[in-house]
């Protein structure tokens, strides 16, 4: 007892000092906003005009605990691309970092400030969706690519859909579906017959939970909804509605909760015992969360995520993310969903320059659409009308394995829902929620 | 029924704790501004600043002692001396030179410290939530489980309600304090050093800040932004209750956290609403507060 | 009615004469600096690269919003923390007409925009009448609290009303007409409006409704012993400031071709004051000045670290701490004592 807690603190001063090397190093390549370059010496001499890439994401409140690892790997991945002299071998990048504050006029700014002062030719970011899409309208204007994956909501690709943006990850709509895949199956098995939400209230809660109820519907109409509940966005106590979940006493709760609010939801829930009686499937929990909360999380529940790399370890680019992340930051270290995903977007530009031949915009952009790009999920295409990559979802049951400090989802059991069975299903509908720019 | 009258109470104990919840922050930003005629926006702030310092001490006190759940207890404590101090100093070195002025200029001064303290947060715990892991298990009661760290904020709360009170009613420096709230000059026209009193009682408000956050620490993960979602209920809280009333704040912060709780059954969405209806209706009929008496403004 | 008072220190006729010429040289030093900012407005467009323009456009409708948030502080002596609310009313009133308009394109006729842009001044000057009803009762700090919940009242509305405002995702797509959608013009068209408002600010200020104001300010007692109807004449003010800051609002979404409710938040009202801070609440031009080292700063300071908050909190610091009069009082301090010596 007294041995295996000393070395247990050991271990601690270890993980603790670790922490603070990491986080300084994140300090020092986004304090000072400016240029995260990382280029040899020696390429820079032949090399052609670099090509500037803006990195717009939020390290100011709540949304900035999900912008650390991807501003730590993307400076690695330029820096990859780089050793090879750049874009076609030429065209060193430069990466340009912002923080949007998660506010939709600061993110239109500081794009604008972006694309005229920095000169960039593509927009990375960003995480909150309402500042995405302020940002998609500057982008939209200015002929500037932008590549997204955190902010996910269906709009970027089908109402506001403009060509110049790509979308990395599942959208909001494909994340509910999939959901609805995962979830049909359990009613099968496990016999459930009503159930509750909890969802905040803004607009992606809302529109996953919508989308859920529509889908499971169709899918299980027997499945009886009891009640719909609402917590306000940044809830710091939801001991209420936990209460108020119980005494319902339904089969499961869907939880379209995100964010820190998610995890105050699940350290209560937990400790107030929901998941004694009542299964949880379909929480978002991306591997920024498995990793942050890896004592305080629940084991059983069933959670979704868009880009673990636990899933994807037999992919020669996800292993590079993995070892390029682990090698810089530690062996504790490993890369998140957002990160690995805004990863595959920078590789994915790379691939994009490389088949037009040039890195003008307008060529690469018409060679990305549809275009079929390695990424660290394996090979996958940019859907032509409206550039959303078919990526798939993940679903799997929460439970610690030997190889990883924290849980991941079972391997045995784990569904991946492949994104072209759940996003819009006929480009032709696609079309028809696309309003026309000028 | 049975079952309604368990779900019931069930609902009832939810709500008093999340009114404890509300009365450990808003207490001290009563108490400032009743006494000393200061809004601290930066309440919520350094509430979140004292949770991240006594998070940080318990990491060290871990590395130092081994992982055991019971040395929550002395980091919450030093936390709460640590976070006396820090609010000891603001008081001295930044509020105390704008007695001078008027309420803009306080409030801008308090505005101010909001945008600090976060970037300051940031430069040194990084971006990342935090939170205390405590292998807390549901107990049975009323016919259904509850989380029995619920007892302890319950238990929290109404233990610094009472010792505020017994502060303010029992002890000399707190008598001086009430004394103040009630008529500023008054208390100096019998010689008593206002401005002496001030640093102490800012600071006191401050250190019930960062008590609650370490008491909530294991329930309730940190992070950046925390502080804005959280300061505009307290101020609810605040202005209902009255400025500067102790009490007044405690029954303010029942009233709307046992709303809150049912509300959430019968008008799911709608809470907030329902806590600046309040709000404004009493702004408007008693701007003073239910328990506050009429002030200087 | 709970009353502000404030120490008297000085014997009446002193305090008459100090405050007279305090009128005096502050009404003198704000003529030469809006006169110098209104010629040097003229030539930002041709500032190399387009984004100072895109800057000037912003510190223009900024002006705009701290000037109407001064009309209640500098010149009633009530802080509003709610004035953000307006300027978002103003903004969404526009962008819902403008998005009626264009729906399905992005095309808008000149006649549309103006009729949309002009329809931010009955929804913004409504909105304020409501508030203002309630707000007027109160001074000092429960003013400042009410008009804070107030704000937050309409920040939650228009959040949470998605068949209507859009919800948090907010409106995009709002583009002015073709030829406004150059910055170049838009900031002329901008620079018009908000000349056009800043002329009409200035009247209200020198108006013997502008003094009634500053009587209210200094004592509402008094002023109500005069035969003012307190009341009234604040709520007159309410709805003015509340109108230019829908006026300010209107122009802002199709300047960021969207618009979301964070724009209404309290976060958006606390940047008002801090320009009118910087610049000088005891001046014309203090908002228009500190509307412009704000959004300049703010605009640039981004491009080197990402602790604007930080940088933005400490600058608030030393002025609050330091010279709590704001730039322009300690430019004034500095001519008067000139002058003095000269007089002597």
């Amino acid at each position: 007892m007294g041995d295996s807690d000393r070395e247990g603190s050991w271990k601690n001063t270890v993980d603790l000092m670790n922490r603070a090397v990491s986080r300084r190093d994140f300090i020092i390549t986004s304090g000072a906003a400016g240029v995260m370059t990382m280029v040899p010496r020696f390429a820079r001499a032949q090399s052609a005009e670099p090509y500037r890439i803006g990195v717009l994401l939020p390290t100011t409140g709540s949304g900035a605990n999900y912008s650390e690892r991807p501003i730590k790997i993307l400076p690695l991945i330029a820096a990859d691309i780089n050793s090879r002299g750049g874009l076609l071998g030429k065209h060193p990048i430069e990466l340009h970092f912002r923080d949007d504050q998660t506010k939709p006029d600061v993110g239109a700014r500081e794009a604008r400030s972006l694309i005229l002062n920095e000169k960039v030719k593509t927009i990375i970011g960003t995480w909150s969706s309402s500042v995405a899409m302020a940002v998609q309208e500057i982008i939209h204007e200015h002929k500037v690519l932008m590549l997204t994956a955190t902010s996910n909501s269906s709009k970027i690709v089908n109402e506001n859909y403009t060509p110049y943006c790509f979308m990395f990850g599942p959208t909001s709509g494909m994340q509910s579906r999939a959901t609805v895949v995962a979830v049909t199956r359990l009613i099968k098995e496990k016999g459930w017959k009503k159930y509750a939400t909890l969802g905040l209230d803004y607009e992606w809660g809302r529109d996953a939970q919508r989308v859920f109820v529509e889908n499971l519907k169709k899918a299980s109409p027997e499945t009886e909804l009891m009640k719909e509940l609402w917590a306000k966005l940044g809830e710091t106590d939801f001991t209420s509605y936990i209460s108020a979940v119980m005494a319902l006493k339904p089969n499961f709760l869907f939880g379209a909760i995100a964010g820190k609010d998610n995890e105050t939801f699940l350290q209560q829930a937990k400790g107030a015992g929901l998941f004694k009686g009542i299964a949880y499937p379909g929480v978002f929990l991306p591997v920024t969360e498995l990793m942050q909360q890896a004592k305080t999380l629940p084991r059983g529940i069933i959670g979704i995520n868009r880009c673990p790399f636990f899933a994807n370890m037999d992919k020669p680019l996800m292993q590079k993310y993995v070892k390029l992340y682990k090698d810089k930051f530690g062996k504790e270290e490993f890369p998140d969903d957002f990160a690995c995903m805004y990863a595959d977007a920078l590789n994915a530009l790379d691939q994009g320059a490389t088949k037009a031949g040039t890195v003008e915009t307008e060529a690469v952009r018409k060679s990305l659409t549809g275009a079929t790009i390695e990424t660290c999920q394996g090979k996958l295409p940019i859907r032509d009308c409206n550039n959303q990559l078919d990526c798939p979802s993940y679903l799997g049951e929460v439970v610690d394995v030997p190889e990883y400090p924290f849980p991941i989802f079972n391997p045995k059991t784990m569904i991946v829902v492949q994104g072209h069975d759940v996003w819009v299903p006929t480009c032709d509908e696609v079309r028809a929620l696309q309003k026309k720019r000028s | 029924m049975p079952s309604d009258l368990s779900s019931f109470l069930i609902q009832l104990f939810s709500g008093l704790s999340r009114a404890m919840m509300l009365f450990l922050v808003a207490s001290g930003l009563s108490l400032i501004f009743g006494v000393m005629n200061i809004l601290n926006f930066a309440h919520a702030s350094l509430w979140l600043l004292g949770g991240y310092v006594t998070f940080s001490l318990y990491q060290a006190f871990s590395i130092g002692f081994g992982q055991h759940g019971f040395l929550l207890i002395p980091a919450i404590l030093l936390g709460t001396v640590c976070m006396f101090g820090i609010g000891w100093l603001i008081e001295r070195v930044l509020i105390r030179r704008t007695y001078a002025y008027e309420l803009p200029e306080q409030l801008l001064l308090t505005f101010a410290m909001i945008l600090i303290i976060g970037d300051l947060i940031k430069l040194i715990w990084g971006v990342q939530n935090r939170r205390i892991f405590l292998p807390i298990e549901p107990i049975e009661a009323f016919g259904g489980f509850i989380n029995p760290y619920l007892f302890i904020v319950i238990g929290c709360g109404f233990g610094i309600a009472a010792a505020l009170w017994f502060f303010l009613h029992r002890t000399r420096y707190g008598k001086i304090v009430r004394a103040a709230v009630h008529s500023r000059e008054m208390v100096s026209a019998l010689g008593i050093r206002i401005p002496a009193i001030y640093a102490g009682v800012y600071a006191m408000g401050v250190a019930i800040a960062a008590f609650s956050a370490g008491v909530f620490l294991p329930i309730m993960p940190i992070g950046l932004g925390l502080d804005m979602d959280l300061i505009v209920q307290c101020f609810a809280v605040v202005v209902i209750g009255g400025f500067g009333s102790i009490l007044g704040t405690f029954v303010a912060s029942l009233i709307v956290g046992i709303l809150y709780s049912f509300s959430v059954l019968i008008w799911p969405g709608g809470a907030l609403a329902i806590i600046f209806l309040i709000l404004v209706t009493v702004l408007i009929i008693r701007p003073w507060g239910l328990f506050g008496t009429e002030m200087r403004f | 009615m709970p009353v502000e008072t404030k120490p008297v220190a000085l014997s009446n006729e002193t305090e008459k004469n100090s405050c007279i010429a305090a009128l005096h040289a502050r009404a003198g030093l704000s003529g030469p600096v809006i006169a110098a900012l209104g010629l040097f407005s003229l030539v930002v467009p041709l500032l190399p690269g387009e984004f100072p323009t895109i800057v000037g456009v912003e510190i223009l409708i900024l002006s705009l919003f701290a000037g109407s948030f001064n009309l209640i502080y500098g010149y009633m002596g009530q802080m509003s923390f709610g004035q953000g609310a307006f300027f978002g009313l103003g903004a969404y009133a526009t962008a819902l007409l403008c998005r009626w308009y264009q729906a399905g394109s992005t095309d808008i006729g000149y006649m549309q925009f103006f009729l949309a842009l002009l329809l931010a001044i009955p929804v913004s000057a409504l909105g304020a009448l409501v508030v203002g009803f309630f707000l007027v009762r109160l001074t000092g700090i429960y003013f400042s609290i009410l008009s804070m919940a107030f704000g937050e009242l309409l920040f939650y509305i228009v959040f949470s009303w998605y068949s209507f405002t859009g919800g948090d995702d907010g409106i995009q797509g709002i583009y002015p007409p073709a030829l406004l959608r150059d910055p170049h013009y838009y900031y002329y068209f901008t620079l018009a409006i908000v000349a056009v408002a800043t002329f009409l600010l200035w009247r209200i200020s020198r108006s013997p409704f502008g003094y009634t104001l500053r009587m209210l300010r200094d004592n509402q007692r008094r002023t109500a012993f005069v035969g003012v109807n307190i009341r009234w004449a604040m709520l007159l003010n309410f709805v003015l400031a509340g109108t230019f800051a829908g006026v300010a609002g209107a122009l802002w979404g199709p300047f960021q071709r969207s618009v979301s409710p964070t724009l209404l938040g309290w976060m958006q009202s606390g940047s008002p004051v801090f320009m009118t801070l910087i610049g000088g609440a005891d001046f014309f031009a203090g908002p228009f000045v500190g509307a412009l080292i704000y959004t300049v700063l703010n605009a640039y300071v981004t491009r080197f670290t990402v602790f604007w908050p930080l940088t933005i909190g400490t600058i608030i610091l030393i002025i609050v701490l330091f010279f709590p009069g704001g730039i322009l009082s300690i430019i004034d301090g500095r001519l008067s004592r000139n002058r003095g010596s000269r007089d002597s």
